[in-house]
């Protein structure tokens, strides 16, 4: 008996919900004050601010935004905003310059490095910001006890002792020394006169003894040193949500924060600024011409500022297919070749991309070097030339055909489907069978790793903006990234002598003839180079967003 | 449905005995001549199928005059795509076309043809499946019975759309897999369907005549128990085919199912997300495409059902 | 009573123990190694991969969790049928494991940061599907043939035969974009998402879209349903001595009819609540919506099994509860229902 009350009771209250909703319908929209108070119970906020002052930057949800292990743009955007590392890069000036330490010295053999920190800076939960809090934080990168390897610790190799922490030989890293609180010595395992670029890298930031008391704590609300501490800790798939630090050591930020808004796609984040929810935001492919027109572009192409809020600029980024090199099709140099003459570069940037971005000619990004010579002599369009070199030993039957069936892998969403459907129509044009396989991100990385990918496609971005960041990671021998299984041991021996080089122009150099060798071997194949296809709201003044896809927001201001 | 009205039987018990298969009322001798009959009457039931013969034909014949009006549905030209890119309907290119410049009618037809072969191909396995399970489950009861049911029920307690994505992240994804884990997946609902209309069928005094006369258990199957319990697996094998489409749409809309650039349903309305808010057309047509297939399956299970006076377990 | 509780609780285990051991063999089968999707793209050393594997139980360890290992000092691999065993062990104290990414975090604790947002999109669902379907059923009822019904039953056609992906975003093109477009801006609906310190709505103007959208193939049902089963509680025998005795036709339907039509119905609603707590994977991924589905349909293409091994589990044993209240409280509604364990299927 009591289930008939039991359910009728449930359905009255449902309908008195469900005209509630009703009435309330008229005024779902918050004002400024409804954004604050509702959330002030649910946010353990101090001093939240203003709806008006704060950016809504949309991200996709980040692997991790605690520095040990941020690896993707998503969460070093976050990272970034959060920490200071010992340098910074000034894109204008093309050098590295300082940050949470104000000078260092080198050695003359280009082995040990002395960083000098910043007097008096704090963590954002009072620490000071130690000579000890950047090896905790190295430390912490090379850890091999973490609950989740730091799949970043590369970036610490040339630092003698890290790869034998790395591999649990060692507690600490033995180059790694705390000469007093605001002196931090670090030797190198081979001399590497570009060291002080790499340590722009926002992974390799101070932590605060809390990340070790409490890392599950810390990975969902790290503690910085950065212009920016969190508000509340990261709710997955929706928000990380920032405010001003205002005992930051450096210039204090001109807005109250930034509201990292978690969109699972670029669509549905262009959606939402469309609809004014997100200031700053991808462009989705082919929209780029529209949105100049209503939007207006950028002048530098870097800075968004109100009514040239388009940003066009080039990125520190190569898009290039990945070939395996020890597949028993593609192992043939002439084949490779004749890909990468078969595939009309243009055609994919001006239709899928609007002609923003640029063809590529070679692994170097325009940003990091533009020297002409760089060019790969079959990385061009070139249908009959292809076509000629095909001809010789894979001859095409009546068909057109030549017996050659590849695969195209690529991971799942953005513009990777239309590029490799044009790619598969390049290559069927000359006569070379393709099918497309599709996976998730994580997967596909796996199936890369494996050696089970024919034809794949990746993304490189500098982590650093030195040209050894293009070849190190993915052309050595025993690099992670090399995904081609490419291996030279000219190249790898050049590399090492290359990283010794002190005059910068000497080192350029060698590092141009390393790509020239790269090209020779065609272990990968590039296709373009990436440039920003962003668009800011008409609130957002002097926001710029660098070549390597980060937005700094210490300069950005509100119009 | 005049019938009804004049009729002063309770509604509900005139069912439950058109189930039972009896019908000893109706002067007709074929229940099959009978159901064509009154499936002619209903007026839905012949647009949905006059529809589904239509999609059919042009699926079938689209390879002869497709490609001369509306180019390829994958081929890309590399010379032109950049100026074709997005055009909205017009004349030439009636439902417009994509970013990559091919002809979404074009893309729309060759969708038809996966959809019909997935919806075709994996409800015939979840049938044959489904009718061997029910059968051996049925006639043998006992301990078979037990065990069938049992692995039935649980394949149906599992999230059907999870299970389906699951089972293609392990297989990968591509059309032959959409079929196969679409079909296996399904056959629990028609052995349930089908071993309760064997189980209803049994009970009737022919079936014990022809057990009396010394009629062997293949030939009871064959000859008595599976002409009479046919015609609810063919009512739910017309409506499962709609099923089959939806969730081949699905998983290619998820990124599971058909591999691009083959033009699946599922996989135009994802590439036309993107632009919903300007050019929505490139979702809304292959929408009304799965929409007014589905339907008339729907319609014409429906139909087949009145007509074949099946009564449908669930709704 | 207490007996037929326990005699379904008792079918359930073999289901249970089916469904976890179908996906906990797919895991096997999938290719990859798990110990490289925690790793990332990193290269382990040995040491490091042995404490994982540990870790996750996919080798032998003694009591205090260390690798056992055999006379040529390798690890052992613990066999599927153990690691099953193990892991049915762990769910009977409520432990379901740990994700191979996101950092390690238990499972546990993932599904809790996202079964509310699924349990509340759930609950508005039901509401409308509640309100509208029922509501729409009983007016095609009594106006049987009218334009109503005709109206009633082509819609509730149409729902079902639209994907429901495609039917949310028309939603959204329809709320969202083309009535902003047309009052200016004044009156929309959020088109995805689930609110937030930021947002531009309150929370609760989030739930409408994905909701309406959850709702629609079930409403659609509800309908149906309420319209079949009140047009045959019409035509029994009660009601028409009722209406013989002089009672409006009015006072019938809601006095009498409508109480006993609704039972089926009820029901319905009550099973489609337990199938909106598995998560909508289409309607959570196309309103971005942060819960259980999309998060099951991320794990599996990720393949971070632990998680999806332990939302199936959470979903299945949710459903099946769920169900048996349903059916208890059906049979307390409908009294030609005894627990003599005899129930027709």
């Amino acid at each position: 008996m009591s289930g008939l009350n039991v359910s009728r009771r449930t359905f009255v209250e449902g309908g008195i919900a469900a005209s509630a909703v009703a009435a309330l319908a008229a005024c779902g929209k918050k004002d400024d004050s409804a954004a604050t108070s509702s959330n002030a119970g649910s946010e353990a906020s101090s001093g939240s601010a203003s709806k008006g002052n704060v950016i809504k930057y949309y991200i996709t949800n980040p692997v991790a935004i605690d520095p040990y292990n941020a690896q993707e743009t998503q969460g070093m955007q976050v990272t970034q905003a959060l920490y200071d590392s010992l340098t910074g890069f000034d894109w204008d000036a093309g050098k590295v310059v300082p940050k949470a330490a104000e000078s260092w010295d080198v050695s003359d053999d280009a082995k040990v490095f002395t960083f000098h920190l910043v007097k008096d800076a704090k963590f954002h939960n009072g620490d000071p910001v130690d000579a000890a809090s950047f090896k905790r934080g190295w430390e912490r990168i090379c850890d091999p006890t973490m609950s989740t390897p730091s799949v970043i610790a590369y970036h610490l190799n040339p630092i003698k002792g890290a790869e034998e922490m790395q591999e649990g030989k060692a507690k600490e890293i033995e180059g790694v020394k705390v000469v007093d609180d605001l002196t931090l010595e670090v030797t190198l395992k081979e001399p590497m006169a570009e060291f002080p670029y790499i340590c722009t890298h926002d992974a390799l930031a101070p932590v605060p003894q809390a990340a070790l008391d409490d890392p599950e704590g810390f990975a969902v609300a790290p503690i910085g040193n950065g212009p920016f501490k969190m508000d509340g800790k990261w709710v997955s798939d929706q928000y990380i949500n920032l405010v001003r630090f205002d005992d930051y050591y450096g210039t204090p930020a001109k807005i109250d924060g930034i509201y990292f808004s978690i969109q699972k796609d670029p669509a549905t984040a262009f959606r939402e600024f469309e609809a004014g929810n997100i200031d700053f935001t991808d462009i989705p492919a082919g929209r780029i011409q529209e949105l100049e027109g209503k939007y207006g572009t950028s002048e530098d192409g870097y800075t968004v500022n109100p009514g040239k809020q388009v940003l066009k600029g080039e990125e520190a980024g190569v898009y290039w297919l990945t070939v395996n090199v020890n597949d028993e099709v593609l192992k043939d140099l002439t084949l490779r070749q004749a890909i990468s003459l078969a595939i009309n570069r243009q055609n994919i940037v001006d239709t899928v991309f609007e002609g923003t971005r640029l063809p590529a000619t070679c692994v170097f990004p325009t940003p990091i070097d533009d020297d002409p010579s760089n060019a790969w002599e079959f990385c061009k369009y070139d249908k009959e030339a292809a076509i000629k070199l095909l001809d010789e030993k894979y001859p095409a039957d009546d068909k057109g055909k030549r017996g050659i069936k590849l695969t195209l892998s690529y991971n799942s969403g953005g513009d990777h489907e239309d590029i490799m459907s044009c790619v598969q129509g390049d290559l069927e044009a000359v006569g070379i069978e393709c099918e497309q396989s599709s996976m998730e991100w994580a997967a596909y990385l796996s199936a890369m790793g494996d050696g089970t990918v024919q034809i794949g496609r990746m993304g490189w971005n500098a982590d650093f903006p030195i040209m050894d960041n293009f070849i190190y990671p993915n052309f050595l021998t025993t690099s992670e990234n090399n995904y081609s299984k490419y291996s030279n041991k000219e190249l790898d021996e050049g590399l090492v002598e290359a990283r010794k080089i002190l005059d910068e122009e000497k080192r350029k150099a060698a590092y141009r003839e390393l790509n020239a060798m790269i090209g020779k071997d065609l272990p990968v194949i590039p296709l373009m180079y990436y440039a920003h296809n962003n668009v800011g709201s008409e609130r957002l003044k002097n926001l710029y967003y660098n070549p390597q896809t980060k937005a700094d927001f210490e300069k950005a201001e509100f119009a | 449905m005049k019938e009804t009205n004049t009729n002063n039987f309770d509604v509900a018990e005139a069912s439950e005995e058109a189930r039972t298969g009896s019908g000893s009322v109706r002067p007709s001798r074929t229940l099959w001549g009978d159901a064509w009959q009154r499936l002619k009457r209903n007026k839905l039931a012949v647009i949905a199928a006059i529809w589904i013969i239509f999609i059919v034909i042009v699926a079938v014949s689209a390879d002869l005059w497709v490609p001369q009006h509306f180019g390829s549905p994958t081929e890309i030209d590399s010379a032109s795509m950049k100026d074709m890119s997005r055009l909205p309907p017009s004349p030439e290119h009636p439902f417009g076309t994509d970013t990559l410049g091919r002809d979404v009618l074009c893309r729309v037809i060759y969708g038809a043809r996966i959809s019909l072969s997935v919806g075709v191909l994996a409800t015939a396995i979840s049938t044959i499946i489904g009718l061997i399970a029910g059968a051996l489950a049925a006639y043998n009861g006992g301990w078979w019975d037990t065990l069938i049911m049992r692995t039935a029920d649980i394949f149906l307690a599992f999230p059907y759309t999870l299970f389906v994505i699951a089972m293609l992240a392990v297989i990968g994804p591509g059309i032959q897999n959409v079929f196969i884990a679409i079909g296996v997946l399904g056959w629990p609902s028609i052995a349930r369907v089908f071993r309760s209309a064997i189980l209803s069928v049994k009970e009737n005094d022919y079936v014990d005549a022809a057990r009396a006369m010394g009629a062997s258990d293949a030939r009871i199957i064959v000859r008595h128990i599976f002409p009479n319990s046919v015609a609810s697996v063919v009512v739910y094998a017309t409506m499962n085919i709609g099923g089959a489409i939806l969730t081949e749409s699905a998983l290619s809309f998820l990124g599971m199912g058909v591999v691009p650039p083959n033009p699946s349903w599922g996989i135009m309305i994802q590439d036309g997300q993107t632009y919903l808010a300007t050019e929505p057309w490139l979702m809304i047509m292959p929408g009304i495409a799965i929409l007014t297939t589905v339907l008339a399956f729907t319609l014409l299970g429906d139909g087949l059902r009145d007509a074949l006076d099946v009564k449908m377990k669930d709704a | 009573m207490i007996k037929y509780i326990a005699k379904r609780i008792v079918q359930f285990i073999p289901v249970f123990l089916g469904v976890t051991l179908i996906l906990f063999v797919l895991q096997n089968v999938v290719p990859g190694d798990p110990i490289k999707l925690i790793a990332g793209e990193k290269k382990l050393d040995e040491q490091t991969e042995i404490s994982l594997r540990a870790a996750y139980h996919l080798i032998e360890t003694d009591e205090n969790g260390e690798p056992v290992f055999d006379e040529n000092g390798n690890t052992i691999e613990t066999p599927m049928w153990k690691r099953y065993i193990q892991y049915i062990t762990g769910l009977l104290h409520g432990d379901l494991g740990r994700s191979y990414q996101q950092n390690g975090k238990p499972v546990a604790e993932i599904l809790a940061e996202k079964y509310p947002y699924t349990i509340k999109l759930a609950l508005v669902a039901i509401v409308i599907e509640s309100i509208i379907g029922i509501a729409a059923g009983m007016i095609s009822a009594i106006k049987r043939y009218s334009a109503w019904d005709i109206g009633v039953t082509t819609v509730t056609s149409a729902l079902v035969a639209m994907p429901a992906f495609w039917f949310g975003m028309l939603q959204q093109l329809f709320w969202g974009i083309f009535l902003k477009n047309v009052t200016g801006g004044a009156f929309y609906l959020p088109i995805s998402g689930a609110g937030g310190p930021h947002a531009e709505f309150q929370d609760w103007a989030y739930y409408m879209l994905p909701a309406l959208t959850l709702a629609a193939v079930s409403t659609a049902y509800t309908a149906r349903i309420m319209r079949s089963q009140l047009l045959e509680v019409l035509n029994q025998d009660y009601i028409r001595t009722a209406r013989a005795k002089g009672l409006s036709r009015k006072a019938v339907i809601f006095r009498h009819a409508l109480k006993n039509a609704l039972i089926p119905v009820v029901t319905y609603i009550g099973m489609d609540f337990g199938g909106m707590l598995a998560g909508a994977i289409l309607t959570e991924t196309v309103f971005n919506w942060p819960g259980v589905g999309f998060e099951t349909y991320r794990a599996i293409t990720q393949r971070d099994w632990p998680i999806v091994l332990g939302s199936v589990t959470v979903i299945v044993v949710v459903v099946m509860v769920i169900n048996l209240v349903v059916d208890v409280s059906y049979a307390f509604l409908d009294p030609r229902i005894r627990f003599d364990g005899s129930k027709s299927e």
